[in-house]
């Protein structure tokens, strides 16, 4: 029996709710856990290996279709690899994405950010259709 | 490490050109080159001060992390994959 099942027994049993009222919330608490389990289980189990992009366009009647999968180890391999960049570097890199218009500031970004956005990946997917292409970045 | 690359071209009018390259072989062959290599990589570290072993260690991680990664990329008739293993 769930916490909040057992609260409402017991404000039932207090006599603060009728049975009617009791019976209202476990219904609507059994709604609002039916999704979250849902969920849950339409993820792959196990820990996820590949970052794959799957891009499939149609410019000016020609179909063009790309599908890329990159480990995700390649990925912190990359982070790491990064963090090495010296920091005059960085500045240089700062002072042109500043110039494209791309305000950001690179030496704010730690390695440690990069691996935690990394390591939350799985948890991504992002899904763009549109008339001429489709778009879908997940992790399998 | 990567054992073996696969490249995949296919174009229109030509004929479809398919290459396995086993790694390891090719690095033997080209042992000389990678040297070099390393050797300019270790030059460029300590010019910029950063360190070698660091900088050595996540160019291995690139490398060993690479097995897995595949490159398919198709436009009109014509087709690249490149499938590292």
């Amino acid at each position: 029996m769930t916490e909040q099942r057992k609260d409402i027994l017991d404000l039932l049993v207090a006599g603060k709710i009728t049975a009617e009222e009791a019976e209202q919330l476990i219904a609507a608490l059994e709604r609002d856990q039916a999704p979250t389990t849902a969920s849950h289980d339409a993820r792959p189990k196990g820990k996820v290996k590949y970052l794959r992009v799957l891009v499939d366009a149609t410019d000016l009647g020609e179909r063009s279709r790309v599908n890329v999968r990159v480990p995700l180890q390649l990925l912190r391999a990359g982070v790491r690899l990064a963090a090495l960049i010296p920091p005059q570097a960085l500045v240089k890199a700062n002072a042109s994405l500043s110039d494209s218009g791309v305000p950001i500031d690179l030496t704010q970004l730690k390695p440690e950010q990069l691996e935690a956005l990394v390591e939350h990946l799985d948890e991504v997917t992002v899904e763009v259709d549109s008339p001429d292409a489709t778009v879908r970045v997940f992790c399998e | 490490m990567p054992q073996l690359v696969t490249v995949k071209v296919n174009r229109p009018d030509r004929r479809p050109v398919r290459v396995w390259v086993p790694v390891l072989p090719v690095a033997l062959v080209l042992l000389p080159v990678v040297v070099l290599v390393v050797l300019a990589a270790i030059v460029a570290c300590v010019v910029f001060r950063i360190g070698v072993a660091r900088a050595l260690g996540a160019a291995w991680r690139v490398i060993s992390a690479l097995p897995g990664a595949r490159f398919d990329i198709e436009h009109c008739r014509t087709a690249v994959l490149v499938a590292i293993r």
